[in-house]
């Protein structure tokens, strides 16, 4: 009751000295738009971030690169696969290796065009091709959501310089079945080409993982859009294996295995090892970077926003001195007199709330048309005033406990 | 009186001293913000190659099948066929003409005691280093028969060829690449364009080292980098090279600007021959970038890097308005002194020059603070990434346009609250003591 009797005389009071409330209600406005938005945008990159790969026990994973391979027939060629794949499985700690075409989150593989017909005119989906010689399924732990894994004999040997030969067998992702064959039960069994037209490959679906993130990792659904073919290749420069240590044991594993790589080869080659995890952060640096500079521009926001309220509020109170003595002396409890203060702090950060709210929304739609973002929701925004809010009421307490401790005496006494 | 207005300035800094730290701090994290968001935006969006950029053109055109094509569709790829660059090479269009792709080699040194390393390079033909103006360290590129003979000749760039031969001039020594000996004609000086317009735009990646386009297809050397297939490509190498897959780079370097239409026309009317071959049936609109266009259209500079800076000037908006705020409560409880002043005789504007003149000091002070951040956060993105250490650097350029910034900041801030100092009526004042 006595505070809706207090909001007139402060109104008054605020609309005979515009200039500080303006300020202290600009900033707040500022403020609740950048942060807004801002916390938007961490969350949307976070969210980003933690998505799964679909792979169990990443750390415990690495892939090695070997190049500097002289041009040999395909014989040759698998044959040095196989033994160097020979090597890195002789190597203590090493839980599983096999030859892949690509891994997830490395940022560096191929895709292509699968349709549902051949007459098709356009491919239906483009899709990051796993090529593994071995199943991939067992040493990245993948879940199949149905249908199984290949079987030995459907692993087969090309020669890619010579033949256009292809697997006939296929496992595909959810989320690839899912834009293939919306709605549908089970698509094991079905029949997908890659490419379009007479020459396209026929390939049958036997198997569905439940997630196999791309090799780029790409925002939305694209980047699930997966599939595994049962191939080993000839007539590549670039070895790449996939090997899985025994837990806890992969950095000593990734020196070992670089050595006896080294070791066995007789001719001087050129070996990459990168762990999952490097690839990880790699991929999602930019999107941690912003999210973290983001962090601190709220941060600072609050903090300056804060001092903003403080500096202004004491300014008022030494301004008010007289004023607060006479009303102490006429009777004003010290309590009347702090609430005076936090009242109308509270009335011009509600009035620099509203602005700020407005002024977030056009913020998001400026964002929204020029940066490709989504649109606010109105959580962030409640989320966003009631932080102000609590932060005006903190700013406001030391200034207006100083006004309160004011006794009427000397404050009507001098100046 | 500006030198005592400043010294009245630097000292009633240490008046209210809670009040004045805040004020400058503010303004210095403002400032910092803005500028190493800026600085980076600038280095990103810089010319690579200012005395010819308008110059050198890279054309896109559309060699995708008709099939499945709707008109408003984008092509697969911005890159070349290897078809392509063999008939543009030769054309008389221009003053030169040079293609390009990104190739991985290993390179065998001929010191026992550095292992075989695998460093990134390019194939290039011979006009890549007079149309872009690479300087010379030793001997020279290779000449018009070494492309057409597809020799192995090698250019090295600087980091390389003091890694494998230090101080020393290795032009005329061979070296042993993919097994193969290549003969050492030139190393170049430093040349680091940023960015590496002329291939896929990157920042903070040079090559280390350039061989004959000839050369690298006769050694069957692979890409390194992006491929864009359409239609069916027949098995082996040489199938890729009479596929319509793109992944060459390719450029005109003209005589004038004004050459543009001319050059223009030349595309117009080779994708129309080609059509009549059945190449070239979607008869796209071909077009042509010269290298600031390119890199506008190659989106350099991300997305994040302008949200980041539009953040920072927000935040640098809201650091004012802020000291706006604290100048005011820092000016008004010195109402009595300026009555004071003003009954002695002062001016209005004798007040105003000198409030104005302490807001300038208070720039100042936040103009060195947020410079010292600004290096600070630069130093600290500059760590995150290879690419980023090449971004974040401050040249003096920024460093001017810090200070400026920053006292200007400081000074627009003050311009209010000093008018509200000057309004104090010195007899009411007076009266009040």
């Amino acid at each position: 009751m006595k505070l809706n009797l207090e909001i007139r005389p402060i109104l008054s009071a605020l609309l005979r000295s515009k200039t500080g409330a303006i300020l202290v209600a600009l900033q707040v406005a500022i403020s609740l738009a950048i942060l807004t938005n801002a916390v938007y945008i961490v969350q949307l990159r976070m969210e980003v971030v933690a998505r799964p790969s679909g792979v169990a026990e990443e750390n415990d994973l690495f892939s090695i690169n070997i190049s500097n391979r002289k041009v040999a027939d395909h014989a040759e060629q698998i044959a040095t696969q196989k033994q160097e794949e020979a090597t890195i499985r002789g190597v203590s700690g090493v839980q599983g290796v096999t030859r892949v075409s690509q891994t997830p989150l490395s940022w560096s593989g191929s895709t292509t065009g699968v349709s549902l017909d051949r007459k098709q005119a356009a491919t239906s989906a483009n899709v990051s091709m796993y090529i593994a010689s071995e199943s991939v399924m067992k040493l990245w732990g993948l879940k199949l959501a149905d249908g199984r894994d290949f079987n030995q004999g459907e692993f087969r040997e090309i020669d890619t310089s010579t033949s256009k030969e292809f697997p006939n067998v296929v496992i595909i992702t959810k989320a690839l079945a899912e834009k293939l064959f919306p709605g549908q039960a089970s698509v094991v069994g079905k029949t997908i080409y890659f490419g379009t037209g007479d020459d396209a490959y026929e390939s049958r679906v036997i198997g569905v993982l439940e997630r196999l993130q791309t090799h780029a990792a790409q925002i939305g659904a694209k980047g699930e859009i997966s599939v595994v073919l049962p191939i080993r290749m000839s007539n590549d420069p670039y070895s790449k294996y996939s090997v899985r240590a025994e837990p806890g044991q992969r950095e000593r594993v990734m020196k070992d295995v670089e050595m006896a790589l080294r070791k066995a080869s007789a001719t001087p080659i050129i070996v990459n090892l990168r762990s999952f995890q490097e690839d990880r952060s790699r991929r999602y640096r930019a999107d941690n970077g912003l999210a973290w500079m983001l962090i601190a521009v709220c941060v600072l926001l609050l903090l300056v926003t804060a001092s903003g309220i403080v500096g202004i509020s004491s300014l008022w109170v030494t301004q008010r001195r007289k004023h607060i003595g006479v009303r102490r002396a006429l009777g004003a409890r010290k309590i009347d007199v702090l609430r005076y203060f936090v009242t109308e702090n509270f009335m011009i950060t509600t009035f620099g709330i509203a602005c700020g709210l407005a002024l977030a929304i056009g913020l998001n739609q400026l964002l929204v048309s020029k940066l490709e973002l989504t649109k606010l929701p109105a959580a962030y925004l409640l989320g966003g005033s009631v932080i102000f809010w609590i932060l005006g009421i903190i700013a406001v307490v030391g200034p207006a406990a100083r006004a309160a401790s004011i006794s009427p005496a000397t404050a009507t006494r001098s100046t | 009186m500006f030198r005592y207005y400043f010294l009245l300035g630097i000292r009633s800094l240490r008046r209210n001293p809670a009040l004045t730290a805040l004020m400058v701090l503010t303004l210095a994290v403002g400032v910092a913000a803005s500028i190493s968001t800026l600085t980076i935006l600038h280095v990103m969006s810089g010319d690579p190659i200012p005395h010819k950029s308008n110059r050198l053109f890279t054309p896109v055109m559309d060699n995708g099948p008709l099939k499945g094509y709707t008109p408003d569709d984008k092509p697969n790829d911005t890159q070349m066929s290897y078809r392509d660059v063999m008939n543009h090479l030769p054309a008389k269009i221009g003053e030169r003409r040079a293609a390009m792709y990104g190739i991985l080699m290993a390179i065998e040194p001929a010191r026992k005691d550095l292992p075989a390393i695998e460093p990134e390079g390019a194939a290039v033909t011979k006009d890549f280093f007079a149309m872009f103006d690479t300087p010379f360290l030793y001997g020279q590129g290779w000449t018009e028969n070494d492309d057409a003979k597809a020799a192995d000749v090698v250019v090295l760039g600087k980091k390389m060829a003091d890694k494998l031969y230090g101080n020393t001039n290795p032009v005329g020594q061979y070296l042993t690449m993919i097994g193969h000996q290549f003969k050492i004609v030139g190393v170049l000086d430093t040349w680091e364009p940023s960015p590496r317009f002329y291939r896929n735009a990157t920042f903070g990646v040079q090559e280390d080292f350039f061989i004959p386009l000839a050369s690298a297809i006769r050694h069957e050397i692979t890409h390194a980098g992006g491929m864009g297939c359409t239609g069916d490509t027949a098995p082996g190498w040489q199938g890729r090279l009479d596929s319509e897959c793109t992944w060459l780079s390719f450029w005109f370097e003209l005589k004038s600007e004004s050459q543009r239409p001319e050059l223009q026309s030349y595309l117009d009317n080779y994708a129309s021959e080609q059509r009549k071959l059945g190449r070239y049936m979607r008869q796209a609109k071909n077009k042509l970038f010269n290298v600031m266009e390119w890199l506008e259209e190659s989106k350099v500079v991300g997305n994040d890097n302008k949200l980041s800076a539009w953040l920072a000037f927000g935040f640098l908006l809201l650091c004012l308005v802020n000291t706006v705020g604290l100048l005011l409560a820092k000016f008004s409880v010195r109402a009595s002194e300026v009555g004071v002043r003003r009954a002695l005789g002062a001016s209005r504007k004798e007040i105003f020059n000198q409030f104005l003149i302490e807001s300038s000091v208070i720039g100042l002070a936040g103009g060195v603070a947020g410079l010292l951040l600004a290096f600070g956060a630069l130093a600290l993105i500059a760590n995150q990434s290879k690419q980023l250490t090449v971004v974040a650097h401050m040249d003096w350029q920024m460093l001017s346009i810090t200070f400026v910034m920053s006292v200007t900041a400081a000074i627009l801030a003050g311009l209010f609250p000093t008018w509200r100092a000057c309004q104090v009526t010195p007899a009411i004042q007076l009266k009040s003591q």
